[in-house]
């Protein structure tokens, strides 16, 4: 095709295009936002996959790599490489710690192995990929209107559920609806809090549902995606407990559940994407209650993949040469909060003056065996592409520290250090606990069950969000805005530091509000500053999710969030 | 011997209701509530408060503990507030479980070690004594996770003999299910052989030193017959004691062996209801642990009476 000939078609598909697209194009363009960034935001506000796929070649600069003010949306470190031959059939055994801890109700889940089984059977409206790009699935395509306050998804026909009734889009808006209902107690309710209000999603014809947002929101279909993994799409007329059959449209079907033992799984022949029917005959996942039995299973040969390890728990297998291991950035963390309304820390300079003395290569490189990111004191993580990467990371530098105590005119302060014996939490209270001494602030660490940490999680009953200093463990996210929202807003239910900045609120309304990348970094670049100055948590790193597998196990794919897919996946001929 | 043994059962039944008392109060003492912990920190508390609705846990304590007895004294069990399964469906198979694997660890551990015992008794200061209780006592000093790990990194990991857990996979046979058990077996062999055979050899000692013992060697019976008729029936008294009250620490008392070898038995399901403030299967998992505690001992206090008929009378006369 000549050049004429492309800008031609260019031309013509920018003619049809939205404004909100034509704003994408012309940042892709200027050289603004990567190839790779290009297609992501395609992706999310719903550019069919061949019409950005011609774009970013006609486009761009053919650069993959990202631009000064941002970085690169790929979220794998060291991926599971590129797709293998496998052989078809046989059973993949693979191991999960601790697996389910509650009944499996799509409504309800908020744990980790729940989700993981979970999104084997159930299937999302979109599927957030290692890249954080969003793959349709139920969805066709989705559209925004022009401010991002109403977004219009098609739903694909022919899809059928396991037991062979048909996938309407009456299912999908009663399915979204049930999350989004204040009296169902669903997991969901803080994702979609200030989004999405009870029976805003409307099945308008047959296969189109129409959402009507609370307020303009560029991420929302983030949010109906698998990174809000309590949105898996069920039966509008379930009736009795979900976990007696998982039903769902997933390439899996359940073949045999025993709570806090392990589930089984077969293959769904009549699944709509003919290329994503397994290739193995059937999997098995076997529930660990400790990660060490798991690491143990997988070291002798008793399962073929660990669905997820950590850093701390898991370094035996950092360098076993039987096992491959795949890591993903990620956006889990500890955060640790200081109340900005009680003494010591009620001075921006002790709180600034601590951000300063903690020692983060430390905490990056020992305790987390290097498999983690630098956190800059805001829940703006590497992995999320509106992170504005320019700011200045901060870096221990005692002097400075020192100096801000003396002028804050704190000396020999003592404070207790609250947090849970989970992870690696009680060891980094121990290092914030050296580093803190360095500059005379007596830090005591007070390490107890997780019910006593959390108590009734709500303000005055709970030494989370009461403690002077406190540390928390928050999971992966696929964007910033639970992060922003609940631990920093004044009204946030999770803000343990009391932090409230009216300056703050505007900015994160700004953020939400934005619908392209570049006004949203422009806004997390105000916000990641604003957090710099007055530190009103530290966030040292976020550390990477780990996923290992036998060398003789190939194309096994994972979300940070939890979310494994191993309908590619099978066995190589090397043992 | 009726009445000794109806007296048993009675002492029984008020230790049982006691422990009831005690699991319930206690867990309900411990902080958190049982909603927040089901649904997690990040659950809003209106969500919270509608669990603890459903589940009665907002009730006042007393009226929590007598609907759940109502329940036991009607053979209900009750429901799992983390899993909402119906607690027997886990309770009995987990109980099956521990009890195959203390039944295989016994099936090793007590011809071992009272054979132990009295090898090292008949050759009492000699070299194999000292072998079998300074060895034994040693092994016994290891604790139980202290074994397993050291069992799974040689057996497991080094030479790829036996698998590194208990789990066996759905449908195996009795000998499948028996190499799955052999490790964590063994650790408990190693615990409880220096106990077992200190114990036979101070029995079989005491014995042999005894008047009856001289007397039967001085009117000439063969040693074989002095042996089996006369000392070991007697010395073998306070090791089948020690042998029951260790069938209670075998079938709830491994918590750390069934984590560590992921084998569903009753100490994992107490571990796992106690971390997940599960009352009702934490209630229940325990009691049935106590029932099993009661009937062993009272087995071996009726064995115990059986060979020894002073306890029985002794007993009969308070």
């Amino acid at each position: 095709m000549s050049r004429k000939d492309t800008q031609r078609q260019v031309d013509a598909i920018r003619s049809r295009s939205s404004e909100l697209e034509n704003h994408l194009i012309d940042e892709y363009r200027s050289g603004y936002i990567s190839r790779r960034e290009f297609v992501r935001r395609g992706g999310v506000i719903g550019m069919s996959i061949p019409v950005v796929g011609f774009l970013a070649a006609a486009c761009g600069t053919g650069s993959n790599t990202s631009t000064s003010s941002g970085g690169s949306a790929d979220t794998a470190v060291k991926a599971g490489g590129k797709e293998v031959a496998v052989k078809p059939g046989g059973t993949l055994k693979l191991g999960m710690s601790p697996g389910p801890t509650t009944e499996i109700d799509p409504i309800l889940v908020a744990d980790e192995g729940g989700l993981s089984v979970m999104s084997q059977s159930g299937e999302f409206l979109s599927w957030s990929d290692s890249k954080l790009q969003l793959q349709p699935r139920l969805a066709e395509s989705w559209k925004p209107n022009s401010d991002g306050s109403e977004w219009t998804f098609k739903i694909r026909q022919g899809v059928k559920f396991h037991d062979g009734t048909p996938m309407t889009a009456e299912d999908v808006a009663s399915s979204i609806n049930a999350l989004s209902d204040p009296k169902s107690g669903s997991n969901a309710l803080s994702t979609f809090a200030g989004v999405l209000s009870k029976d805003s999603a409307k099945a308008t014809d047959a296969s189109t549902v129409v959402f009507s947002l609370d307020s303009p929101n560029g991420n929302f279909p983030y949010m109906l995606s698998s990174d809000n993994y309590n949105s898996v799409i069920v039966p509008k007329d379930l009736s009795g407990k979900w976990e007696k059959t998982f039903p769902g449209t997933g390439p899996w079907k359940l073949e045999k559940y025993t709570p806090n033992s392990g589930v089984s799984f077969v293959p769904n022949k009549d699944y709509w994407d003919k290329t994503r029917v397994p290739k193995l005959d059937r999997q098995q996942v076997k529930f660990y209650p400790k990660e060490q039995a798991q690491i143990l299973g997988l070291q002798s040969g008793d399962v073929d993949v660990l669905v997820h390890f950590s850093p701390t728990g898991g370094k035996a297998l950092l360098n076993d040469p039987n096992v491959t291991v795949i890591e993903l950035r990620a956006s889990v963390h500890r955060e640790i909060h200081m109340r900005n309304d009680k003494k010591p820390f009620d001075d921006k300079r002790v709180r600034q003056a601590m951000g300063l003395v903690v020692d983060r290569a430390a905490l990056v490189n020992g305790l987390m065996a290097g498999k983690a990111d630098f956190g800059n004191d805001s829940p703006f993580a590497p992995v999320f592409p509106s992170t504005d990467k320019s700011v200045a990371q901060r870096k221990q530098d005692l002097e400075k520290a020192k100096a801000l105590m003396q002028q804050a005119g704190v000396s020999n302060a003592s404070v207790t250090i609250d947090t849970w014996d989970g992870f690696e939490m009680p060891d980094l209270a121990q290092l914030l606990q050296n580093d803190a001494a360095k500059i005379g602030l007596k830090l005591t660490p007070n390490v107890t069950p997780a019910t006593t940490y959390y108590g009734d999680a709500v303000f005055g009953k709970s030494p989370w969000l009461d403690s002077t200093m406190g540390i928390t463990d928050y999971g992966h996210r696929g964007v910033p805005n639970v992060f922003l929202a609940a631990q920093l807003s004044s009204k946030g239910v999770w803000n343990a530091a009391h932090f409230k900045n009216p300056t703050y609120d505007g900015l994160f309304k700004d953020y939400v509000s934005a619908l392209d990348l570049g006004a949203q970094r422009a806004a997390a670049a105000k916000i990641q500053n604003l957090l710099l100055d007055e530190t009103p948590n530290l966030y040292t790193y976020f550390y990477y999710f780990l996923t290992g597998t036998k060398k003789n196990v190939g194309n096994v794919e994972v979300s940070a969030m939890g979310h494994y897919d191993i309908t590619k996946a099978g066995f190589t001929s090397a043992a | 011997m009726t009445r000794f043994i109806l007296k048993r059962i009675g002492l029984g039944l008020i230790t049982l209701w006691l422990l009831s008392v005690l699991v319930f109060f206690l867990a309900n003492v411990l902080p958190g509530n049982v909603a927040r912990r089901v649904l997690g920190p990040f659950a809003s508390p209106e969500a919270v408060a509608q669990l603890n609705h459903q589940l009665g846990t907002d009730k006042p304590l007393i009226t929590q503990y007598l609907n759940q007895m109502k329940g036991y004294l009607s053979g209900d069990m009750g429901t799992s507030v983390s899993t909402k399964q119906p607690i027997s469906d886990v309770l009995w198979p987990a109980l099956g479980h521990s009890a195959k694997l203390a039944l295989l660890a016994f099936i090793i551990v007590v011809p071992l070690s009272i054979f132990g015992g009295v090898v090292a008794a008949l050759h009492e200061g000699s070299t194999r004594d000292r072998i079998i209780t300074v060895g034994g006592l040693s092994a016994t000093a290891v604790p139980d996770f202290v074994w397993a790990v050291v069992l799974l990194i040689v057996f497991s990991l080094g030479l790829g003999i036996f698998p590194s857990t208990a789990a066996w996979p759905d449908g195996s046979g009795p000998l499948t299910q028996i190499k799955y058990l052999l490790l964590p077996a063994f650790c408990l062999v190693f615990v409880l052989f220096g106990y077992i055979a200190r114990m036979a050899r101070a029995g079989t000692i005491e014995s042999l030193d005894a008047d009856y013992t001289r007397t039967a060697v001085i009117k000439g019976l063969p040693q074989r017959t002095v042996l089996w008729r006369h000392v070991l029936r007697n010395s073998l008294l306070p090791t089948i004691a020690v042998i029951a009250t260790q069938v209670g620490y075998l079938m709830g008392g491994l918590v750390v062996i069934e984590l560590i070898f992921n084998y569903q038995g009753i100490g994992q399901m107490i571990f796992r209801a106690a971390t997940q403030k599960d009352f009702p299967a934490l209630e229940a998992a325990v009691l049935v642990v106590g029932v099993v505690f009661l009937v062993s001992t009272l087995i071996a206090d009726v064995l115990y009476s059986i060979l020894n008929p002073r306890v029985r009378l002794g007993s009969a006369d308070q």
